[in-house]
């Protein structure tokens, strides 16, 4: 079937559309060549997916700096664990106790509300085989799903958009920070990346500037977008990995113009929407805030990316980890709050995760080094809440050079979000078919 | 190895490629000058700079201070009260942020404005690929010690260089080699050298970094001198087998080994065509750069002679196909326009927010470039610096990019300094002759050829000139707000 195609210019094409419609945003890139075989792609409904409208949405929430899991969801009850942290150990009396044996860090009173609701999923023991414990690799090895003696140039958030998301919106990304992090490094990129909605604009001096930038960015690409868009980037520089295709000016020709439609769209959401919960000041809680207002102004993602940095805790640890959790605590707490005010808490799970937790002895100088497996917080109103998967144990014969095993491969988690919660296939995304830990 | 490119297809847009990789580009009058010298010379004014003078001054903290360090540390350990103690260290990281806001804007003055690009160039990729971070080492001299070496050996020997990096001092910071010991030792520099800066994943086991840490132990720091110490207490002097070698081996010889490995030489200068060419090179490319290096006995300066002089260096999917780095659109920018760099504190914050803060790479592994500079934030941050760069204001961000990285207070004082910054912009004297001001035509021509060197695609050319056209006088004004617009799009971020 060919769709009849009346389009005078790309421009007009692109004022007639309405705005987050799923072709709006992705025919120009690929218009000049394949426009034909996007439309019928897209009107082939088997594959059109669900947007952020309507469907179920992934907050994923990175706590950079690999926090010390043993010291988040304490098991205060184990003499090992005082045995290995004489000076840093939480307290039996500390601790925001979930049974008799486990505990949450006395910080996260917000969680143990969660929890108390039934809103709280906590994976014990997450982590993969053969841990690495450099900070890049980890997280490499987290954003991509990859095992950890293999290199994934694309990111498992950017497979999933690659897989189940073709012709989407590139909104269906949004990332609050300046970075693109590396889940969401794909064949053919997709996603928005912002920071402070305010500056997210071209600032012009005039109507006519605006105008004329406008129309400098809407602009044919002179060769198709490659399938692969690697050009350039030197992520781990193999030996032998050949030479891509296609010009990096199509690359931010597509990006300019994602650029100019979501900053537009964004700071419409942002000046019109009102958060309906208290927050804390925080970056993290600022991120939050902020989610929850493109939630409720309908932008059609189906994954927001937010990050709290500062978790390398090798020194006088205890402090620093009182203020970050207690900020990750509260932040969540007051985006469910405000979620729930709007109705859409429902459709809302969000998933953090960190490098690696840490060493289980404490070190000379009050704080931990870089270890393996550690827990994963699951929040929704859907997650099967309480403790899941078995707390790994700190018998020192058990521990392998000085760090806890893990119980669970952090991608059993990332197949039951996308099988449960995204509604698709994680073996195409995930290289391979984990059992879906059920959190969802 | 690699063909020479013939001398008939060297021209004006073959000099412009060669100014912008090998250096940060310039405006049309260094290009055409060399156009005019011809390939073998062109390359040569570049590449053999030592024979142009760079006198710039070092910061005046520039040298060695260990009384001071242990002053500040005995002083604050000595305060009466913590209000005191508190007030000393200020005192310190104050000392520390004003030198590392110097450090970074002695650097980007000479990548802007010094006589020898190639060497400042070459100096970026080092720091790139040594990715050594001022957020671990918290220490301004060490910094810039570093940053020297990188000048000093920029395109000297590959053992010598790599042996100097890893007794640098900000490097055994860094990678935690200083305290390595026979008994403890620690296995992060061995690590990275196979894994980052030498070999490659996959080249090496984990038994060879086991064993290299062995052979390295006693590379140290002594903090009485500020120097690399060899300290035989610490080594390790049994017998070790790295790469199938066995000797009791020490550091140089792990290095010389290291060095020795085929895939030193095919890691090494595929890396460097990454960061020149812009691509990574296929198979076949990359083994004519490797026999190239290992003709020229492991040294980088007629290896890049030769890769400058090559064909392949001039192939249509080379040129204008790179994405240029924050440090390549400032500071080419800068240079192409012939206007001044902004103060540091505004570069500075321009930047960070384009991803690429100097001193601080985000990891060991150095900026991953390419087309990951590029998001729609970044993008449009790029639009909105092109505004202030030209017009001589503020950028957007800097204030409250500042003010989070700094806290609060640091903020407001940001702020402050921020509005007492004055700016210089464009002058439109400099850019355009008084024969190219005449009509919007030969304005546009004039400066597509300085910003890119090549066209436009002819909507955007006409876009520009009804831009223009609306404007009856054709100010300065109203042209730089032109350069803005052709700063502000796809085109002008690729080089």
């Amino acid at each position: 079937m060919k769709n009849e195609i009346t389009l005078q210019t790309r421009r007009e094409f692109l004022r007639r559309t309405v705005l987050g419609s799923s072709l709006a945003w992705t025919v120009p890139a690929f218009l000049a060549n394949t426009f034909t075989a996007l439309q019928a792609e897209s009107a082939d409904s088997a594959i059109q997916t669900p947007t952020g409208r309507d469907a179920t949405i992934l907050v994923v929430l990175q706590m950079a700096g690999g926090n010390d899991g043993l010291n988040t969801v304490v098991p205060y009850a184990n003499d090992f664990y005082h045995q290995a942290r004489p000076r840093i150990g939480q307290k039996a009396e500390d601790v925001l106790k979930l049974n008799g044996e486990i505990g949450l860090h006395g910080a996260m009173k917000g969680f143990k509300a969660l929890y108390d609701n039934g809103q709280l999923s906590i994976v014990q023991g997450v982590g993969y085989p053969n841990p690495n414990r450099s900070h890049f690799r980890s997280t490499e090895i987290w954003q991509t799903a990859s095992d950890s003696d293999q290199v994934e140039k694309y990111g498992w958030v950017g497979r999933y958009f690659d897989n189940a998301c073709p012709g989407a919106d590139p909104a269906v990304g949004v990332v609050i920070g300046s970075t693109l992090p590396e889940s969401f490094f794909a064949a053919k990129p997709k996603g928005i990346v912002f920071n402070n909605p305010q500056n997210y604009r071209f600032m012009a001096n005039g109507a006519a500037t605006e105008e004329s930038y406008k129309k400098l960015n809407e602009l044919e690409l002179s060769s198709p977008l490659p399938e692969d868009n690697s050009g350039g980037s030197i992520a781990m520089l193999p030996a032998g990995m050949p030479m891509t295709g296609g010009r990096a000016v199509d690359f931010i020709t597509r990006t300019a113009l994602d650029a100019q439609h979501s900053s537009e769209e964004v700071r419409a959401i942002a000046a019109r929407v009102q958060n309906q919960a208290e927050y804390p000041p925080s970056q993290l809680g600022g991120s939050l805030k902020m989610v929850a207002k493109l939630i409720a102004g309908g932008l059609p993602t189906r994954v927001y990316y937010v990050s709290q940095g500062g978790y390398d805790t090798h020194t006088n640890q205890l402090g620093a980890q009182q203020r970050l959790l207690g900020d990750l605590a509260e932040s969540v707490k007051a985006f469910t709050d405000d979620l729930k005010a709007q109705g859409n808490l429902g459709r809302v799970l969000v998933m953090t995760f960190s490098e690696f937790g840490r060493r289980v002895s404490e070190n000379a100088n009050g704080g931990t080094d870089h270890g393996a497996a550690a827990p994963m917080f699951i929040i929704g109103n859907q997650v099967k809440a309480g403790l899941l998967g078995r707390y790994p144990s700190l018998a020192p014969a058990d521990l392998f050079q000085g760090d806890i095993k893990y119980n669970v491969d952090f991608r059993s988690v990332y197949a039951a979000v996308l099988e449960n919660w995204l509604k698709t296939k994680s073996a195409p995304i995930l290289g391979k078919q984990f059992i879906p830990v059920p959190v969802v | 190895m690699l063909k020479p490119l013939a001398s008939d297809r060297w021209n004006y847009a073959a000099a412009a490629h060669l100014l912008n990789r090998a250096g940060f580009g310039g405006p049309p009058a260094d290009i055409a000058q060399l156009a005019v010298l011809g390939p073998d010379q062109a390359v040569s004014f570049l590449l053999d700079y030592e024979k142009i003078p760079d006198l710039t001054p070092n910061p005046d903290w520039a040298r060695p201070n260990p009384d001071e360090v242990r002053q500040y540390r005995e002083s604050i350990q000595k305060a009466a009260t913590p209000e005191e103690k508190k007030k000393l260290q200020q005192a310190e990281q104050q000392t520390i942020q004003l030198r590392m806001q110097q450090l970074r804007g002695w650097w980007l003055q000479r990548m802007a404005r010094g006589p020898r690009p190639l060497q400042e160039k070459l100096v970026l990729f080092w720091h790139g690929h040594f990715a050594t971070s001022f957020e671990k080492v918290r220490n301004p001299y060490y910094m810039w010690r570093q940053n020297e070496l990188f000048r000093r050996l920029a395109a000297g020997n590959w053992q010598e260089l790599l042996t100097a990096a890893g007794q640098d001092p900000a490097m055994l910071v860094w990678l935690d080699q200083a305290q390595s010991k026979k008994d403890h030792p620690n296995e992060n520099f061995a690590r990275e050298v196979m894994e980052l800066f030498a070999l490659g994943e996959g080249h090496y086991t984990e038994h060879d970094i086991t064993e290299a840490a062995r052979a390295l132990t006693g590379w140290s720091l002594d903090p009485s001198t500020q120097k690399f110490i060899s300290r035989p207490r610490f080594h390790d002097d049994g017998v070790k087998t790295i790469l199938g070698r066995t000797g009791n081996f020490n550091g140089d010889d792990f290095i010389r080994i290291i060095v020795a490995q085929p895939q030193a030489g095919r890691f090494i200068t595929a890396k460097l065509w990454n960061y020149f060419a812009g691509q990574i090179p296929s198979p076949d490319l990359n083994e004519a750069l490797a026999a190239e290096f290992r003709a020229h006995g492991n040294n980088f300066k007629p290896f890049l002679r030769a890769m400058f002089r090559s064909e392949e260096f001039y192939a249509p999917e080379i040129i204008r196909n790179q994405v240029k780095s924050p440090v390549q659109w400032l500071v080419g920018s800068v240079r192409l326009l012939e206007c001044e760099l902004p103060p540091t504190l505004v570069s500075y914050g321009m930047l960070r927010q384009l991803g690429q803060d100097l001193f601080a790479p985000p990891n060991v592994k150095g900026w991953d470039g390419g087309i990951t500079w590029i998001t729609t934030n970044t993008l449009l941050s790029r639009y909105n610096d092109a505004q202030a760069l030209v017009e001589g204001t503020l950028p957007p961000l800097t204030a409250g990019d500042f003010a989070r990285k700094e806290g609060g207070a640091g903020g407001v004082k940001a702020m402050k300094a921020l509005s007492r910054v004055r700016m210089g912009g464009v002058d439109v004297g400099k850019i355009l002759s008084p024969e190219q001001r005449t009509d919007k035509v030969t304005i546009v021509a004039a400066l597509e050829n300085r910003l890119y060197q090549t066209t436009l695609n002819p909507e955007q050319e006409q876009t520009l000139r009804e831009f223009l056209a609306a404007k009856t006088k054709m100010s300065d004004a109203d042209i730089v707000t032109t350069i803005r617009l052709m700063m502000s799009t796809p085109e002008y971020q690729v080089t």
